[in-house]
């Protein structure tokens, strides 16, 4: 018997077919269906297998050592660094959410319809890395529940931490409101549209405001002032420009061939790498020119850059995960190579990874007063469960991106003579 | 309304952490967790090398950046000058400890200082205190709004100028004198327990206080007062005494 489940255009029919399948194929074969996320294996599948195991496996720990010691099972300390590598990676998932959505909005907003292939995944991968994000940040949080009402009592609006929350709030519905018109195939209308403008204005709301959640500081001096906000919506859209270079090759087997037509097109084209390639030349010079007035300023607090400069991973960040890639998305040679951008890609979010970290624990290096207890500068290197954390975050991220490949038609863009074909979870 | 604040005379200072641990002993605090600490930093160099010190209070800013930056309200600024954290409120995201310029905040949940015992451990508690210390404030002085009492789990704590002897004293009272008995049981611990005198609390708000008095003619200085939160603590520093001008220890 062969069956052939189309795919789901509302939330009626995704339950419907999931009931179907569940009937048809009783409770053991549907969970080895699901495992399989379809019936025959395919990149998302695999996608799907190793996020779910990741994400099973970190939770558990990170959940089992959170039971057992408590926060006392992170590294970060009252008088040393108070926010650690888990604020780094809910920076780096939220700002790479806010990337992807600009990424979008080229075609979406701004006209640049050559980027429709990518839109809908966009936007998808979005909201995938901003749950990833928080998710990562509620379990850093002392009383993640309590938020959730203390926050919208409290209405504190001196904090900017309070409306990172409202803004990445708005964001985050204005994501799902705009990927349900686009599973409608409502590319067009006026309210698409709309829900497409505001979206990308919450978005550098989001973002900036993340970055003012530092850039406030002026007790920190190596996050003060505007360019910190700056700096994250730019950086951000770098993110989000390398997420989606990737994660289109990795739902595509790493092969342009297999990839419908639109999106093979823009794949081969000059466009992608050089919007990649510009990207990595901005951040390269806010990278270099923070170090350079960090260095070169007697102000007390800024002895961190020192440090910062010292440490290997500054120098394989800027030289390995910047520098390398932008030469290789400028060369004639190596610039339309899918295993190049592939390796750019990788490298960008490798860079920006560490440069979270270090913007984050580099910016809390040097003491606040404590004189002789605390010598020179802060030390501080992740724990078990906060490395935990860190993977737990992108765990989500394939399991939920690769969901999303299967069931909602992520290379679907706006018709233009022949519809694409739809694809479908098939057969047996 | 009184504006409570403090002085601290550093002349007189000898460093001996006595009020570290009668600040202790009053709240509860773990090993580590100083509310009142006393920090110890060396100016010069070798061979021209001084060793100061200076005891650090939370300093109950007048624009405390601790309470802006907290998203719940959880830490507050009373009316009459105590900053303080309501522990029913309090989220644990370290926003505050993040913007206070003077370090005096600390997170619950952290590993033992010094090497251990784990204080936690060795005295758990049964309900949803943090630990139950073997010897404590009455349950009845235990106030969760205020700060005040053994903290529960992934909160944030700090000095709260002992809000709950404080805020006892009659109406009026323009010093806390810990050598006067009608005053000394209203004066904060660090205040009554320190062997050199070098400690007075007040009403900044009255100009016949004695603490305005000392600022005013023994030139009062602030910490860090270029960032402009304008603490309520001063120091008088004298022909002995100082305070750094920078947070960090310079190794140049």
């Amino acid at each position: 018997m062969t069956t052939m489940y189309l795919e789901p255009r509302n939330f009626r029919e995704v339950f419907g077919h999931l009931g179907a399948l569940w009937r048809q194929e009783g409770p053991i074969r549907f969970l080895r269906i699901a495992w399989n996320l379809g019936h025959e294996p395919s990149p998302a599948g695999a996608m799907w297998k190793f996020g779910l195991v990741l994400f099973a496996a970190t939770f558990g720990f990170s959940l089992f050592m959170l039971f057992t010691q408590g926060h006392a099972a992170f590294n970060t300390s009252s008088d040393g660094v108070n926010w650690g590598m888990a604020i780094a990676t809910y920076a780096f998932f939220a700002l790479m959410s806010s990337g992807l959505t600009m990424i979008a909005a080229l075609p979406m907003v701004f006209g640049f319809k050559q980027f429709y292939p990518i839109a809908k995944r966009c936007i998808w991968l979005s909201i995938v890395t901003l749950i990833a994000g928080f998710s990562v940040l509620a379990m850093e949080l002392g009383h993640p529940f309590r938020m959730l009402w203390a926050i919208p009592t409290g209405m504190q609006v001196m904090s900017p931490m309070f409306w990172m929350g409202v803004f990445y709030t708005i964001d985050l519905i204005l994501l799902t409101v705009k990927f349900y018109l686009l599973w409608q195939d409502d590319w067009d209308s006026g309210v698409s549209h709309l829900v497409g403008a505001l979206g990308f204005g919450a978005v550098i709301l989001a973002s900036g405001m993340l970055g003012l959640v530092f850039g406030s500081m002026v007790m920190r001096p190596m996050w003060y002032g505007s360019f910190t906000s700056i700096f994250f919506m730019l950086t951000a859209a770098l993110t989000g420009a390398a997420a989606i270079v990737l994660a289109v090759y990795m739902s595509f087997g790493f092969s342009r061939e297999s990839m419908p037509e639109p999106l093979k097109s823009m794949a081969q084209g000059d466009d992608l790498p050089r919007v990649f390639a510009t990207l990595i030349g901005i951040t390269l010079v806010m990278v270099l020119t923070r170090m350079w007035t960090g260095l070169w300023s007697n102000l007390d607090g800024l002895e961190g850059f020192k440090a910062l400069f010292a440490s290997p991973l500054f120098h394989f960040q800027v030289w390995v995960c910047f520098a390398l890639p932008m030469y290789l998305m400028l060369s004639n040679e190596t610039r339309r190579g899918v295993a190049w951008q592939v390796l750019s890609a990788i490298l960008v979010l490798l860079g920006m990874a560490i440069n979270r970290y270090e913007f984050i624990v580099g910016g809390q290096l040097v003491p606040m007063f404590k004189g002789n207890w605390v010598n020179s500068l802060n030390a501080y290197s992740p724990s078990a469960t906060e490395w935990a954390l860190t993977l737990m975050g992108w765990g989500i991220g394939f399991f939920l991106y690769a969901l999303g490949e299967r069931l909602f038609r992520l290379h679907a863009a706006p018709p233009v003579g022949e519809r694409s074909p739809q694809a479908v979870v098939s057969s047996h | 309304m009184p504006k409570w604040g403090m002085v601290i005379d550093l002349e007189k200072c000898v460093g001996c952490q006595a009020c570290t641990v009668a600040c202790g002993m009053e709240n509860n605090r773990l090993p580590g967790e100083h509310w009142q600490d006393v920090i110890f930093f060396t100016e010069g160099e070798y061979p021209n090398t001084q060793t100061k010190w200076f005891p650090r209070p939370c300093m109950h800013c007048e624009n405390p950046s601790c309470v802006a930056v907290c998203p719940t309200r959880a830490t507050y600024k009373t009316e009459e000058g105590f900053v303080l954290v309501d522990w029913n409120r309090c989220i644990g995201c370290k926003y505050c400890m993040i913007a206070c310029p003077y370090g005096v905040r600390f997170y619950t949940e952290e590993k033992a200082a010094y090497g251990g015992p784990n204080m936690k451990e060795v005295f758990p508690a049964d309900d949803s205190h943090s630990w139950n210390p073997p010897w404590k404030m009455p349950d009845a002085r235990e106030d969760w709004k205020h700060g005040v009492g053994v903290q529960p789990h992934d909160v944030v704590s700090k000095c709260t100028f002992c809000h709950h002897r404080v805020t006892k004293a009659p109406p009026g009272t323009a010093d806390l004198d810990p050598q006067d008995p009608k005053t000394r049981e209203f004066t904060p611990a660090c205040v009554v327990t320190c062997a050199p005198g070098a400690r007075f609390f007040g009403d900044l708000s009255n100009p016949d206080s004695q603490v305005n008095k000392l600022i005013a003619n023994k030139n009062g200085v602030r910490l860090l007062d270029h960032l402009g939160n304008k603490p309520q603590v001063y120091y008088l520093t004298g022909e002995g005494g100082s305070v750094p001008s920078g947070r960090a220890l310079k190794k140049s």
